[in-house]
């Protein structure tokens, strides 16, 4: 009975096109959203790109071509884990500058920055899902307290 | 004299109790500042001929944040008295073995090499974490600020201010975090 259910989903998921597929081939980016509309005998099937989350919260971009961390003009430190949290990926790795758009010497300042949140252990949450979350549980001296000072970056501006 | 002239005056000529919350705080550099209120340079009366220290209640001291690879690099040194008795503690080693250990050590260093220096020291009390004796709690009339402001970590701000924070970064529209 299992068996002949299985094969009854199988058909229904590979050979009936019009049902809704939970499987894809490739990777599903969601990046367009399919809408459908219907006018009297006209139906249009568009791709809409959707708006950002977060559109409302950005900040305004300058006109002057300074790069977002520059013309926010703010002083970041490795402890504002929520302004570095933007320039990485889900397992914590820094995104490049081609996708970032900071300038040369913030996107270096920021990489070297976010190496040190992950240090002293602010950014658990954004590590592989191997890596112990809680920083009191590793060993040796990596368990205690650690901050660093962000003058001995050696990229700035003065 | 008004009421708030007059308390200051009792506490420039008593013995205050300070307390300092250690926590992701910098013993070499809080030590300075401890040392302050350990001589009493911090009142108008201070003179060297002038005994007016106060003493400083230092807790969470198991908490002390150290710079960089401060751990692994800062080194304690003692010696025995007998050939080869010479020992090198690394901090972090120290640490395991007395949490109270570095403050102390510190502090004693930032009261500089003179006779006021042990007494002074006796005046400092330097415990692992927030449990204080009650006689000691009772004592306490003054905290003194924390140099370093304690970071947060990312599992422990709240989700609505995670949500709402302003965003700096725009992505490009066809990337996709992963």
């Amino acid at each position: 009975m299992a068996f002949a259910r299985c094969i009854a989903k199988f058909t229904k998921n590979y050979f009936l096109p019009d049902s809704s597929r939970s499987i894809s081939i490739t990777a599903t980016r969601n990046i367009k959203e399919i809408r459908e509309v219907k006018e009297n005998n006209t139906t249009i099937i568009e791709g809409i790109v959707k708006p950002h989350p977060k559109e409302h919260l950005m900040l305004k971009s300058c006109d002057n071509g300074a790069c977002p961390l520059c013309s926010a003009g703010v002083n970041v430190k490795h402890t504002d884990v929520l302004i570095l949290k933007q320039f990485v990926r889900s397992d914590g790795c820094m995104l490049p500058r081609r996708i970032t758009g900071l300038c040369n010497i913030q996107q270096k300042r920021v990489g070297i920055m976010v190496t040190m949140a992950h240090r002293a252990g602010l950014m658990g949450t954004l590590k592989p899902k191997n890596c112990r979350m809680d920083p009191k549980k590793r060993r040796d001296w990596r368990k205690y307290n650690t901050y660093y000072d962000e003058t001995t970056i050696k990229q700035s501006y003065y | 004299m008004s009421i708030v002239r007059r308390s200051q005056q009792w506490g420039t000529f008593a013995r205050m109790w300070h307390v300092f919350d250690a926590t992701w705080q910098d013993p070499y550099q809080s030590s300075q500042i401890i040392a302050k209120y350990l001589l009493g340079r911090h009142k108008p009366i201070s003179h060297p001929m002038n005994r007016c220290g106060d003493h400083v209640v230092v807790i969470n001291s198991s908490e002390i944040a150290l710079r960089g690879d401060e751990w692994q690099m800062r080194v304690y040194f003692h010696h025995d008295t007998y050939h080869g008795g010479a020992s090198w503690t690394k901090a972090w080693e120290l640490h395991k073995k007395d949490p109270t250990m570095i403050m102390k050590k510190a502090v004693y260093r930032a009261l500089g090499n003179n006779l006021t220096r042990h007494q002074a020291y006796a005046r400092l009390h330097v415990f692992l974490d927030d449990k204080i004796p009650l006689e000691i709690q009772q004592n306490l009339s003054s905290q003194i600020k924390q140099l370093r402001p304690v970071p947060q970590r990312l599992d422990q701000i709240s989700p609505e201010e995670l949500e709402n924070f302003p965003q700096i970064v725009k992505l490009p529209e066809t990337y996709v975090l992963t």
